[in-house]
């Protein structure tokens, strides 16, 4: 299979998807060049109105991505970095997420609301984030977090063509991941979670650029602990069958996402396994997730963020008890 | 356009049919007929209907929150049973009953309100966007109060829009107060209309008791942007007659607002004006204007009778509506 980076599994994604349908547009602050390199060459292949360049104006990106799509578009809106997002906060939590059910479902709003996101490039508190939790606790907004190639490409495609609103979170630390992806066409369902790597021991739930540390792991323990990895895909919806039925071989659980540990997502997912499973748990749930601090800058971003020594000790912990 | 007695009595019925509707609903309200909470919009009737009673179908407006929009979206040709069985939280409401008070009817060019003030500035951008690309000379009309041009979402979407030239008109309500802020001390201009130089659009102030003067400015903003050479911005001075909600305190900052002004600008009722103006240049006669206000009531009454008369939601509708499949 040819093998491809995430990030331009991406681009073609967005290049398939507005080929196939001319209400797709790409709205946002420098989008043409495409800053994490997501929509470059785009500009050339489609043209300035479906590659738009905005001011630097997060909330009227927002506002006008949401509104072309209520009046028959389906419109990408870049928000860049996902911290960003916040600056619109009102068009994504209040618009975006609400209109179709506030107003009896009369209105539809098909858009993707893009962004960045995550830790690792030192970037500072406000460009590092990734504010999962927040997306997948409102009701009405579905999210993507891929973790590999194959998948940035398959659920982009998914949400391009889904009628509502679709926040697509994509990892910073991913962006020059190769991977195989598939030629041709092909799109993955939502709320279908992948098992990355089958084992008997743990089950490791992970998350978009954590997936790839908890395979790194996995790969480490070989031999001396059999790690099952399982990452969702999507939050919301949300595949906790897949989850529950490799909780059920194990008897073990860590999860590990990126977003801040306090009501975060291994929180929710910790929960409902708890609901769904307890007599299956041997041990008691494991999380390794991000500090409750702000993410740090410079050197000290090392020690907010979890790390591959964080999953394995948890591992290592859940395996023992 | 130039208005004949058809067009006349069009927006003299359709003032009437706003004024009379939020009578009625204030009364259920007292009444505890009314599902959730309301803001009458008794004053300003000319503003809404002036704008948008000959709007193309097909244009896309953002309502007013006064009267929940009613001088807006009747001039547009939604329906007022429908508006009303909203307010009384029936499955026959205009959002199904499920939101209480926003007022939706894509078919009309409205998709609803928001709950925060300010925010209709960025989606009605993007409906400008697509109307741009629909290419079909449709125009929007965003209305807002003196309030929500506090907000920074109207730098946002009113620089954009100039700078892409979008089709819209964007309309402000300057009623004096924000709830229960005066303009004087929340905007150090005496007109809303001067940020449009920043934008580079025309900026108008009108009369918002005089609806002839609010169609003949809106219509001329309207062609322009029709015509592709972007957005405008009119001000209309006005005023609200009753509390910022039905129920809370009707002041100014924390003293009652001044009796002399609110009598001073009933005085100047836009329905009265007009009435007055239409009688003395023989457009109609006295006959008219009783057979007009039966007419309206009988709407009035019919609307409530069919709110009352209609089913409340079913909770099962929510998994039904939380996503489009």
């Amino acid at each position: 299979m040819r093998q491809l980076p995430y990030i331009m599994a991406i681009n073609e994604a967005l290049a398939e998807e507005m080929a196939r349908n001319d209400k797709i547009f790409i709205i946002g602050e420098d989008v043409q060049a495409g800053v994490f390199r997501a929509s470059s060459g785009l500009v050339q292949r489609f043209g300035k109105d479906r590659v738009m360049d905005t001011p630097l104006s997060e909330t009227v990106v927002a506002g006008a991505a949401i509104g072309a799509a209520m009046a028959g578009y389906h419109p990408v809106a870049d928000f860049m970095f996902a911290d960003f997002m916040w600056c619109a906060a009102d068009e994504v939590f209040l618009k975006a997420a609400k209109w179709h059910f506030i107003h009896g479902g009369k209105v539809s709003l098909p858009v993707v609301l893009f962004a960045n996101m995550g830790g690792g490039a030192r970037v500072g508190p406000e460009h590092s984030q990734c504010p999962e939790s927040v997306v997948m606790h409102t009701p009405g907004l579905k999210l993507a977090v891929p973790s590999c190639a194959a998948d940035a490409k398959g659920l982009l495609k998914t949400a391009l063509r889904d009628p509502n609103p679709v926040v697509y979170f994509y990892h910073k630390r991913l962006l020059g991941l190769m991977g195989d992806v598939p030629d041709g066409e092909y799109t993955i369902p939502f709320g279908v979670a992948d098992v990355k790597k089958e084992g008997k021991d743990v089950t490791v739930v992970a998350t978009s650029y954590m997936v790839q540390h908890a395979l790194t792991v996995a790969k480490e323990l070989e031999g001396k602990i059999s790690v099952e990895v399982v990452d969702p895909r999507t939050l919301e919806p949300f595949d906790i069958d897949t989850i529950i039925k490799s909780v059920k071989k194990t008897g073990r659980v860590v999860i590990v996402d990126e977003d801040t540990m306090r009501c975060g997502v291994t929180a929710e997912i910790a929960m409902q396994i708890m609901e769904k499973a307890f007599d299956a748990l041997d041990a008691p749930i494991q999380r390794v997730a991000a500090a409750n601090y702000p993410i740090a800058g410079a050197y000290m971003e090392q020690y907010v963020l979890p790390s591959p020594k964080d999953i394995q000790a948890a591992i290592e912990a859940v395996a023992k008890k | 356009m130039k208005l004949g007695k058809k067009e006349l009595l069009v927006l003299y019925t359709n003032m009437l049919r706003a004024r009379r509707a939020d009578e009625r609903i204030v009364k259920a309200l007292q009444e505890g007929k009314v599902a959730s909470f309301y803001h009458s919009g008794q004053g300003s009737e000319a503003v809404g209907v002036g704008a948008c009673s000959f709007l193309r179908n097909d244009d896309y407006i953002y309502p007013h929150h006064r009267g929940h929009g009613l001088a807006y979206i009747l001039s547009k040709g939604a329906s007022m049973k429908a508006h009303m069985a909203e307010h009384f939280g029936r499955a026959t409401g205009m959002a199904g009953g499920v939101s209480g008070f926003h007022g939706v009817d894509p078919e009309h060019g409205i998709f609803g309100g928001g709950g925060t003030i300010g925010s209709q500035f960025p989606v009605s951008a993007g409906w400008g966007l697509a109307a741009k690309k629909n290419g079909r000379a449709q125009v929007v009309l965003c209305c807002f109060g003196d309030g929500s041009s506090n907000r920074g979402t109207l730098h946002e979407a009113m620089n954009l829009a100039a700078v892409w030239k979008l089709p819209i008109v964007w309309l402000c309500e300057n009623n004096l107060y924000a709830q229960w802020m005066p303009i004087k001390d929340a905007y150090p201009q005496e007109d809303i209309a001067d940020l449009a130089h920043g934008y580079n659009m025309p900026g108008v102030v009108v009369d918002g008791q005089d609806v002839i003067a609010v169609h003949e400015t809106v219509s001329a903003a309207v062609e322009r942007a029709r015509k592709g050479e972007g957005p405008s911005l009119v001000e209309c001075k006005t005023y609200r007659y009753r509390a910022h909600s039905e129920g809370s305190a009707d002041i100014a900052h924390t003293d009652p607002r001044p009796p002399e002004e609110i009598e001073a600008w009933k005085k100047r009722d836009p329905i009265k004006l007009f009435q007055e103006r239409l009688l003395s240049e023989g457009i109609i006669t006295h006959t008219d204007v009783d057979r007009i206000e039966k007419a309206v009531m009988a709407e009035v009454d019919e609307a409530e009778k069919f709110a009352l008369e209609s089913p409340l939601p079913d909770p099962s509708i929510f998994a039904k509506i939380l996503y489009r499949v």
